[in-house]
């Protein structure tokens, strides 16, 4: 299955040079994400478009009909293949690894996340959390290639991502640390900085406005707001396959003049701790293919 | 002896040290070295991680000659205008607000005039400039700009390209007209627009040090003039 995607997709890439071809073959093709969990991403997104005839959401119907043959659907694949790997000094796979729900338990473990995690004391998103593992149970450290290798971390977090799709965005909000965390995330989320006094809710406090040709979800709308959450995703036209929840803030802090936000720092767990609040109750789409 | 104090740097250094040691020796009694989250505010948490653990390269240098730290740091207006949470503004803030901003409007020297409109659309179309990270701006390559269309239409035929987080400008100088409550107004709307609209989206364009007052009137002259497309 795994070939027979990747050749449908070049078959498809090849076919959109030849629009009439491409009408009279594609339709009755249809692939689907093996790995990931509960229903296909793009029904999860059709029905939202349904409920809602929210702007954002059905903004870009050739991504609606790119998402059966969605790229990230191959890195998740990879992810995967990586994440029962043998690997590190220590030679096991991270099958173990504790994602909250328990030592293997993947399944709607990061819809869930951020968490507390009692071994460490801290809050963790699944990036810090994925490089905990690869420490504690494989023995890799920081400077290793592993560590180091971003596209096979975003793999990795692909697949753990695919594990929770489908899943409602439920972070808990038991342990005082991941109330103050996601407390602290909103007061960043509307601090007014820099040289364009912008917050992130200058563009996602409202629905249906538009930066530039973007339509730009809100934060108010968690119907929308899971798929403005939903990460890794392919985003259509940037290099890579799997873009991951620090690459967007990082590039929304960039467009606001902010400076460089550092993915794995505490600041940048806060944020995605409120934001997946905000999202709480709607269903994952992962991956998700963007614009 | 005349001096009484004599400037010794071995003893400031040392009695500048006892804070530290102090604190260091307090944080070792604990498990971690980092503060406990959980006795902070939220508004003191958020500029902690910001500030104190991390969540910026804050000493990273930007374009105007500071550091992205400089940049993070919030003046009044911000910090009263991120206090609303994105609700509509109320009349004490309102007040304050306008009132601060109408006193920060620098005027150019010998009055309001007009540029040219055509350079004016350049700069409406631009969103270079100021950008630092892992791709910085580089500013002598490269004119800033005032990146209007991201968020205001303008012009009709780019209406699919232009952005609505701001209101439709479209024919602004035909509905406004030219007199020089217009003009003021519309130099006010760029320079500080919290003088007119008190917490409004919009940056200040002046006051930030983002555009020039010859780039204000580049604009002015796009928004207001009968030829500009703006107004066609």
């Amino acid at each position: 299955m795994h070939k027979a995607n990747k050749l449908l997709w070049a078959g498809k890439t090849l076919l959109f040079a030849v629009p009439i071809v491409a009408f009279a073959v594609t339709s009755p093709a249809r692939a689907q994400c093996d790995n990931c969990t509960k229903q296909d991403p793009k029904e999860i997104l059709q029905g939202l478009i349904d409920q809602t005839k929210s702007p954002y959401l059905s903004q870009s119907p050739q991504n609606l009909m790119m998402m059966d043959d969605n790229p990230a659907y191959f890195v998740v694949d990879d992810g995967k293949d990586l994440f029962e790997a043998k690997r590190g000094p220590k030679k096991v796979s991270l099958e173990q690894c504790d994602f909250g729900k328990g030592p293997g338990t993947l399944e709607g473990a990061y819809a869930e996340m951020p968490r507390y995690f009692k071994d460490t004391g801290k809050v963790m998103h699944l990036e810090t959390r994925l490089a905990h593992c690869m420490k504690t149970l494989q023995g890799i450290s920081k400077d290793d290639p592993e560590m180091k290798n971003k596209n096979e971390i975003r793999a990795l977090m692909a697949y753990v991502g695919a594990q929770s799709n489908g899943y409602k965005w439920n972070p808990p909000m038991d342990h005082p640390l991941e109330k103050a965390m996601r407390d602290a995330g909103e007061v960043m989320f509307y601090r007014r900085a820099s040289v364009l006094d912008f917050s992130c809710n200058t563009c996602h406090g409202e629905a249906g406005k538009k930066i530039r040709a973007s339509v730009l979800p809100s934060v108010k709308e968690p119907k929308e707001w899971t798929k403005a959450v939903s990460w890794p995703a392919k985003r259509v036209g940037r290099a890579t396959n799997a873009r991951t929840p620090s690459q967007r803030l990082y590039g929304c802090n960039w467009q606001m003049r902010n400076g460089k936000i550092n993915g794995n720092s505490d600041a940048a767990i806060a944020m995605f701790s409120f934001w997946t609040d905000a999202a709480r109750g709607e269903s994952a789409i992962l991956p998700d293919l963007k614009r | 002896m005349y001096r009484k104090f004599t400037y010794k740097p071995w003893l400031i250094a040392l009695v500048s040290l006892v804070p530290f040691v102090l604190a260091s020796g307090h944080a070792e009694a604990g498990s971690a070295k980092k503060p406990d989250y959980t006795t902070m505010s939220a508004e003191e948490l958020a500029e902690y991680l910001i500030f104190e653990a991390k969540g910026y390269d804050i000493a990273a240098k930007t374009q105007e000659g500071g550091t992205v730290g400089d940049r993070l740091k919030q003046d009044e207006l911000q910090k009263t205008c991120s206090k609303l949470k994105g609700e509509s503004v109320d009349g004490e803030t309102a007040e304050k607000v306008t009132e601060m901003a109408a006193k920060s409007i620098v005027y150019p020297k010998g009055g309001i005039t007009l540029g040219d409109w055509k350079k004016g659309q350049a700069l409406v179309q631009n969103a270079f400039g100021f950008r630092v990270g892992k791709k910085t701006d580089d500013h002598s390559k490269r004119e800033t700009g005032g990146m209007c269309m991201n968020c205001h239409q303008l012009e009709k035929s780019m209406v699919d390209r232009s952005g609505t987080v701001g209101p439709s400008l479209i024919e602004y100088g035909k509905t406004l007209g030219m007199s020089e409550e217009t003009k003021k107004h519309t130099y006010k709307s760029i320079y500080n627009p919290h003088a007119i609209f008190p917490c409004t989206n919009m940056p200040r364009f002046g006051v930030n040090g983002i555009l020039t007052q010859e780039k204000i009137a580049d604009i002015m002259a796009y928004l207001l003039d009968p030829e500009s497309p703006v107004n066609k």
